[in-house]
């Protein structure tokens, strides 16, 4: 649907949904330890699963990023495949491959995770070559540059040749200004251009090393020796790296009152008001996933139901949620088409949210439905094991804890009404809205003239 | 049908005590329920198929997809309000082969999510708005997907291959015009979930008892016949010698050139087929692979290239490399793209990729079987593709067990490049 292609640009679809899924009980076999050199590690046996994931997790992202080292997290994804100077750069997919494994790298604002899914037999191998690319990759000017070519490729497919995806970063941009968030991971090919093997070595050097890592490995395995095989694998490394510090809070970040955008998009207009919020980990996180459950991810999604059913003032309405680490964020979108005035879409958005604002879609019944949905999928996330170990790094790095994996189904349960609408109080209500209307490029003229018509016809 | 408890073979894994068996027994005359236990969390996967999807002439005739999909759509919002109440994820769908109600919920609200399953299979105070709307959504969706390159791309590929009238073209075709007519949407409706040969699927936390009463009264009667036109019907595809060796479209403002070297797909039931499947992991399923190898890792010239093949469960379909590149960077890529095919019908491919390849297709079914869902997914795939519980699993050992020579010999019968033609996204008004 038209409006699924203008949310995913105005959703931010570059890794930010938050899988906020608790581990469902406690496991008293969890390990979780430190080494002596700063690697953290996490490891939760279950024979119920027929194969082990593995999640390294590097708490560095594109937010941590300088003007000089912009892109780097992405590029490093690729260049964490490069082979080392023990390895060439097949052994890792060949050594999973070999077992019909699996293997990735994800990079978002806040991390860089590298996965991989493979029955237990073949576990140390993985291990190994993790530790192996920790410390030896092989960075030299060839692979810089062929990465560096690759990267813009992906960049041109991701960013430049669909409208949706021009939109998405244009917005995030105006939005966001000089936020670390206003510049997708992937970088600008400025960027690309601009890297360079010692700025490239001396990021490796800081932020890929044990005291900036977590290991997670969830499945089939015997802790004990698990981690035994951890330590003598990763123990000898030394003690180095850093974590970058934590980029500003998007909650209270000056943006712009109003931004305006056009692409080459179908003949709709949408207006869009939205609310920054803070990120996993603040006191009010729960109370705000509890929100954004009801008004965002249910299947009666209070503003449409009261913009476009009931008042007919909108084509169609879509309320969207997005998570990053240090800061969330909530939409409201009306689309319609481009004969209404912009002023009055934002009116209209405006009575509504106003409306919302009686919370007449927040009973103790309601609550009661969200936490059960929230819930069920926590409940879902213990068929996967990559699933579980997703779940656990980012407790750690969002929460601070593993733990907070655990708990988290305490929380939600916790949250009462009076938590959730004083959370819509403070902001949504009373909040600082952000505006932003997109406009079409073109036009049929038939629409320009006649299309105040529609709603007319259509009532 | 006999009632009878069928096991798939239990998967290998290395976790002690669990595998995975489908269970399927008659529901009734004209219906099956099949079973896929597991109890590590309390939750309930419930999906309901009926045998027509959006291949079948008379789903098209008769606008289906419309009708199927308007249905949780009650003029007042309850049913959707429901769901919500019982923290039901649930989607109705029409597929290529069959159309599905699928949810997810916990096993302690089952009793009453069936209660509502029922009545949004009998739900006829359809939306009226609603419907509007999705008129409205479809036509600009079709209107936002001619500006995306890879949709074009698709769009000359499918069109090339197959006939106007095939069903496998129109997802690239603008769509029809919608039938609003609630009364006649709901007959349309009803006449898909009276179809005999509907089959109800749960997975997860139930017994074979728990989903043998459940699944009882769940559906209403079934007719005695299906109305006719209901077997997907596949088109011949357009013959090789009409069809040139290079197309170029253009989309503005493309600062790449995406490419599709196309030629038409083996069925699924051709002997080929598992040596196929090795061949393509060597020349495109995998990050060191043929294509990998000489259009990324040697000079960077693209993200992504690789194999894909649709279409074709029934019928030939559509076999695709693919790939795409800056625009200055087209005509080498393009060279390129050809030359890896040309030496791979040539030369094919070694022992020691074959071993490979074989050894990752065999390990790589227990990634698929991770979840009771997924297995579930496993029957209806075959189910409806009317192939023997565990083809897919035996599939790919018989690929596995293809030899060299064979596989070489596929080879040098399918990626003749003289077979194949070039079709191109570029820049232009």
């Amino acid at each position: 649907m038209i409006t699924g292609r203008i949310l995913s640009a105005i959703g931010l679809l570059l890794g930010i949904l938050s899988a906020t899924l608790a581990i469902a009980q406690t496991t008293p076999n969890l390990i979780d330890e430190v080494l002596p050199n700063g690697l953290e590690v996490t490891i939760l046996p279950d024979e119920s699963h027929p194969v082990v994931a593995t999640q390294v997790w590097y708490h560095v992202g594109a937010a941590n990023e300088t003007p000089k080292t912009r892109g780097f997290a992405h590029l490093f994804e690729h260049l964490m495949f490069g082979g080392t100077a023990t390895h060439d750069k097949r052994d890792y997919w060949e050594h999973l491959r070999s077992y019909g494994g699996s293997c990735n790298g994800f990079t978002s604002w806040d991390q860089t995770v590298y996965v991989s899914e493979i029955p237990p037999a073949g576990l140390f191998g993985v291990l190994n070559l993790e530790e192996d690319r920790m410390v030896n990759l092989k960075l030299d000017q060839q692979n810089l540059d062929n990465e560096k070519r690759i990267v813009t490729e992906e960049l041109r497919v991701g960013t430049e040749n669909s409208p949706f995806d021009r939109l998405e970063v244009a917005m995030l941009k105006k939005v966001l200004g000089d936020h670390p968030y206003a510049v997708t991971p992937v970088g600008t090919k400025e960027d690309i251009v601009a890297a360079n093997l010692d700025l490239a070595r001396d990021f490796y050097k800081r932020y890929y090393r044990p005291k900036n890592a977590h290991l997670v490995i969830v499945g089939p395995v015997d802790g004990a020796a698990t981690l035994d095989e951890v330590r003598r694998v990763f123990g000898p490394l030394p003690a180095e790296g850093e974590t970058p510090p934590d980029p500003p809070s998007l909650f209270g970040w000056k943006t712009p009152e109003k931004v305006e955008l056009s692409e080459d998009i179908p003949p709709i207009e949408a207006a869009v008001v939205g609310f920054l919020m803070p990120g996993p980990g603040d006191p009010d996180a729960y109370a705000i996933k509890l929100m954004n459950q009801l008004l965002a991810w249910s299947a009666v999604k209070p503003f449409e139901e009261e913009l476009v059913r009931r008042r007919k003032k909108a084509l169609f309405a879509e309320t969207e949620a997005m998570v990053w680490r240090r800061g969330e964020g909530l939409a409201f979108i009306s689309v319609s088409l481009p004969y209404r005035r912009e002023k009055t879409a934002f009116r209209f958005i405006d009575e509504t949210l106003a409306r919302l604002g009686r919370m007449e879609w927040l009973t103790d019944k309601s609550l009661a439905a969200a936490k059960r949905t929230l819930l069920r999928s926590e409940q879902e996330a213990r068929w996967y094991a990559a699933q579980r170990a997703n779940r656990l790094g980012e407790a750690r790095w969002n929460e601070g804890d593993t733990r907070a994996a655990f708990e988290s189904t305490a929380m939600i349960e916790a949250v009462t009404r009076a938590d959730v609408a004083a959370a819509f109080e403070k902001y949504v209500a009373r909040g600082r809205p952000i505006r932003v209307y997109i406009r079409p490029k073109h036009v049929p003229l038939i629409v320009n003239l006649f299309g105040w018509l529609y709603p007319l016809v259509k009532r | 049908m006999a009632a009878a408890v069928m096991a798939l073979a239990p998967t290998p894994n290395h976790a002690a005590g669990l595998s995975y068996e489908v269970q399927t027994w008659d529901v009734d005359r004209a219906t099956t329920g099949a079973l896929v236990e597991d109890h590590r969390t309390p939750l309930i996967q419930l999906q309901i198929e009926f045998p027509v999807g959006t291949w079948s002439p008379w789903a098209r005739e008769n606008h289906a997809q419309e009708a199927w999909d308007i249905q949780i759509y009650d003029s007042k919002g309850a049913l959707r309000a429901r769901l919500d109440n019982l923290a039901v994820g649930l989607s109705a769908y029409v597929g290529q082969r069959s159309s599905v109600v699928s949810l997810t919920c916990r096993k302690d609200d089952f009793k009453d999510v069936l209660a509502l399953v029922r009545e949004i299979l009998a739900n006829r105070d359809f939306d009226r708005a609603e419907l509007s709307r999705q008129k409205k959504g479809r036509q600009l969706d079709w209107e936002a997907s001619l500006k995306t390159p890879d949709f074009v791309l698709q769009q000359a590929v499918h069109r090339l291959m197959f006939a106007r009238d095939d069903p496998r073209r129109r997802p690239y075709e603008k769509p029809e015009a919608m039938l609003t007519d609630v009364r006649k949407l709901a007959e349309v409706r009803d006449v898909i979930v009276r179809l005999p040969g509907r089959v109800i699927g749960f997975a997860g936390d139930l017994t074979r008892a728990e989903a043998g009463s459940w699944a009882r009264d769940l559906l209403p009667p079934a007719a005695d016949q299906p109305p006719p036109g209901l077997f997907p019907r596949m088109l011949p595809l357009s013959s090789r010698e009409s069809r040139p060796p290079e197309q170029t479209f253009s989309l503005p403002r493309l600062t790449q050139v995406y490419f599709a070297y196309a030629r038409e797909s083996l069925v699924l039931a051709d002997p080929d087929k598992p040596a196929q499947m090795i061949a393509d992991h060597v020349l495109g399923g995998h990050f060191y692979s043929r294509l990998s190898e000489a259009l990324r890792h040697k000079e960077g010239d693209t993200y992504a290239t690789g194999i894909s093949e649709s279409g074709s469960e029934l019928a030939p379909g559509v076999y695709q490399a693919g790939s795409y590149t800056k625009t200055a960077n087209a005509a080498a890529t393009d060279q390129k793209l050809r030359q890896v095919v040309k030496e791979f019908f040539e030369r094919g491919i070694t022992e020691k990729e074959r071993a490979t390849a074989a050894g990752y297709l065999v390990g790589r079914r227990v990634f698929g079987r991770q979840a009771p869902g997924q297995v579930l997914a496993i029957f209806f795939w075959e189910h409806w593709q009317g192939v023997p519980r565990g083809f897919l699993d035996q599939l790919a050992e018989r690929a596995a067990a293809v030899s060299l020579a064979d596989v070489n010999a596929f080879i040098r019968r399918f990626h003749d490049p003289a077979q194949f033609t070039m079709i191109k996204v570029a820049p232009g008004k």
